[in-house]
């Protein structure tokens, strides 16, 4: 075709490839044009949009076990963590122990008040994370559960 | 090279004024640990600080305003120090004890002088004391209505209720007439309770058309104390600063000298250290008058900075750490004119409503003397549970007209768009370049007169 035929149509594919690319959904990579025959490719990576967590809960662990039926119970806020009601008792739990919905898993202390920290889930404790005695974030993992029935 | 004033200091606070103190400490060499709440985990002070601590929900009493969050988080972390910022615990005289009790230095005033100067009713008897200008007023929080409205009476109306406990602007009612009185103290004690948890409330005579003219001062620990000029706020909107400047335009250089002598004299009488602000009303007539001592650092302190090239954050630091004022009185020098305007996420056309959303576009001003302190960037979402401060834009010129021209090149320069995400930049542009501002005739009606008259 003529040069100016030529000009017009390229300004027309630019046009609309460049509206197809806005709408993709993603980053886009590559975009091959050719006019013989005509053709229009566009190559993108999928993109996951940002995590947006529900105001005012604390996050999911990051490193969350796959398996849906494990739980965990997260510090109410910062503090200490102690796995006991007193140096030397008997802890309020320990890996492969049951607990019931509201026990008493953990303390955690800010400022000399001691916090009871109770279990939302009966189940089978799988872990308990946090050493006895170490400073916790609010919202850290204390104790992994495996929850009854799943 | 000396030491750092301290090792490690935890930011009690969040967003701009979060940063803010974190970069001076950054420059000072100071270690920085900042607190957050779970929506502020990915903000600009939590990335820039050298550790963080996640310390509660978003609800601001379970997160910034809760004292064992930011304690613990500072043992645990081995800070020396405390900075409080303003607003959530800045004022707090029981946070500084407990401060105090853990071993942490809390970067502020000792706590019987914050307590002192937090009864409003009470610091104006300490004022009038020193020799400072006092509104007529009650003697004190008045206990019942009727005590009011004796009070009213003498002094004549109109008379403003305050809330002893107050402070930014809130928990203020004007009454006219001994008709308002009983449902203006109503409201204001209901308020007080509420906000501030405590009811008391004390009567001022209200002036209708005045300049809100604050003066910054520094006191360390050996008592020295000096002022580095004052602020003009006058530009409110419901009590609310939109625009500060320095100096204060068209002042009388004695009444100048005036609110300088007066601000050194209250502060020396209550034993002030640290940074601290007098505000003052100046009338019509030029007269002045005492209002309340606000002892933090303030939103606009930039303005000072602009002028005097003193930062005040690190001053706090300093004298914090018992080391003695930077400069003395006659080595303050002040130059030029400083403007900053208050960048809202809200919307002017639906009576202020916050308009807080994701900032897909935050396009923010640079250039000559050309400041913006803001705790966004692009792409953050401004959450819904606090201020709406977006940002504080600050520009310095050796003039008025210079500075006004500059702060309207920059807010026009300021680009902020998102879904749901209205800003003040508008307004702001219409404010300043409104031949009554230009002109520095406004005073504290000028908003309110403009927009609802």
């Amino acid at each position: 075709m003529s040069e100016q035929a030529w000009s017009e149509e390229f300004k027309l594919l630019r046009a609309e490839v460049s509206s197809l690319v806005k709408t993709i959904p993603g980053a886009v990579s590559t975009v091959v044009l050719r006019s013989g025959d005509r053709s229009v490719e566009v190559s993108w990576t999928h993109q996951e949009g940002p995590v947006t967590r529900a105001s005012g809960e604390p996050e999911p662990p990051r490193d969350e076990v796959a398996d849906p039926a494990i739980r965990s119970v997260v510090a109410p806020l910062v503090g200490t963590f102690y796995v006991a009601p007193e140096p030397g008792a008997e802890p309020f739990t320990r890996r492969g122990a049951r607990v019931e919905s509201g026990q008493t898993v953990a303390i955690v202390e800010a400022m000399k008040l001691m916090n009871q920290v109770p279990s939302e889930w009966s189940g089978e404790v799988v872990e308990v994370l946090v050493a006895d005695g170490q400073p916790v974030e609010f919202g850290q993992e204390l104790v992994r559960v495996r929850v009854d029935g799943t | 090279m000396t030491a750092p004033p301290f090792r490690k200091v935890l930011i009690a606070n969040r967003g701009e004024i979060a940063l803010r103190i974190a970069r001076t400490c950054r420059e000072l060499g100071i270690a920085t640990v900042a607190v957050y709440s779970t929506p502020d985990r990915d903000s600009a002070a939590v990335r820039f600080a050298d550790e963080a601590v996640h310390i509660g929900p978003a609800a601001p009493r379970r997160s910034y305003l809760s004292m064992p969050g930011p304690i613990e988080a500072a043992l645990r972390c081995g800070a020396d120090a405390v900075h409080p910022g303003y607003g959530f615990l800045s004022e707090d005289p029981d946070f500084a004890t407990v401060c105090a009790d853990n071993g942490l230095t809390f970067i502020g005033p000792r706590p019987e002088v914050m307590a002192a100067v937090g009864d409003k009713a009470r610091v104006r008897e300490l004022m009038r004391a020193a020799g400072l200008p006092v509104l007529p007023g009650s003697d004190g929080a008045v206990p019942t209505l009727a005590e009011a409205g004796r009070v009213a009476s003498e002094i004549g109306y109109p008379v403003v209720v305050k809330a002893a406990a107050g402070g930014g602007g809130r928990g203020i009612g004007v009454a006219r007439s001994a008709a308002e009185l009983p449902r203006v103290h109503q409201e204001t004690v209901a308020l007080a309770r509420a906000v501030f948890g405590n009811g008391e409330v004390y009567l001022e005579r209200y002036v209708e058309r005045a300049r809100h003219v604050e003066v910054q001062v520094l006191g360390d620990e050996a008592g020295n104390v000096v002022h580095l000029g004052e602020r003009d706020c006058s530009l409110q909107r419901r009590n609310q600063k939109l625009v500060e400047e320095a100096p204060s335009p068209g002042l009388d250089p004695r009444t100048r000298a005036a609110l300088g002598e007066h601000a050194v004299a209250g502060a020396k009488a209550v034993g002030y250290t640290g940074a601290g602000t007098m505000e003052f009303l100046v009338d019509e007539a030029g007269t002045v008058t005492f209002m309340e001592l606000n002892a933090r650092i303030q939103v606009e302190h930039p303005v000072t900075e602009a002028l005097t090239g003193i930062d005040l954050i690190r001053e706090q630091i300093r004298i914090a750490a018992g080391l003695p004022l930077a400069v003395k009185q006659e080595d303050v020098r002040l130059s030029g004119t400083a403007i900053e305007c208050r960048v809202n996420a809200e919307d002017p056309e639906a009576d202020f409503r916050p308009a807080p959303g994701r900032l897909e576009v935050f396009d923010v001003p640079g250039g000559p003397w050309t400041r913006v302190d803001s705790g966004f960037v692009r792409g953050d979402t401004v959450p819904p549970y606090y201020d709406s401060l977006l940002a504080k834009l600050i520009v310095w010129a050796p003039t008025r007209a210079e500075a006004l021209a500059r702060a309207d090149r920059a807010l026009a320069e300021f680009t902020v768009a998102g879904p749901g995400v209205v800003t003040t930049i508008p307004l702001l542009r219409r404010l300043i370049s409104h031949p009554v501002f230009a002109a520095g005739r406004h005073t504290t009606r000028f908003v309110h007169e403009l927009l609802d008259g």
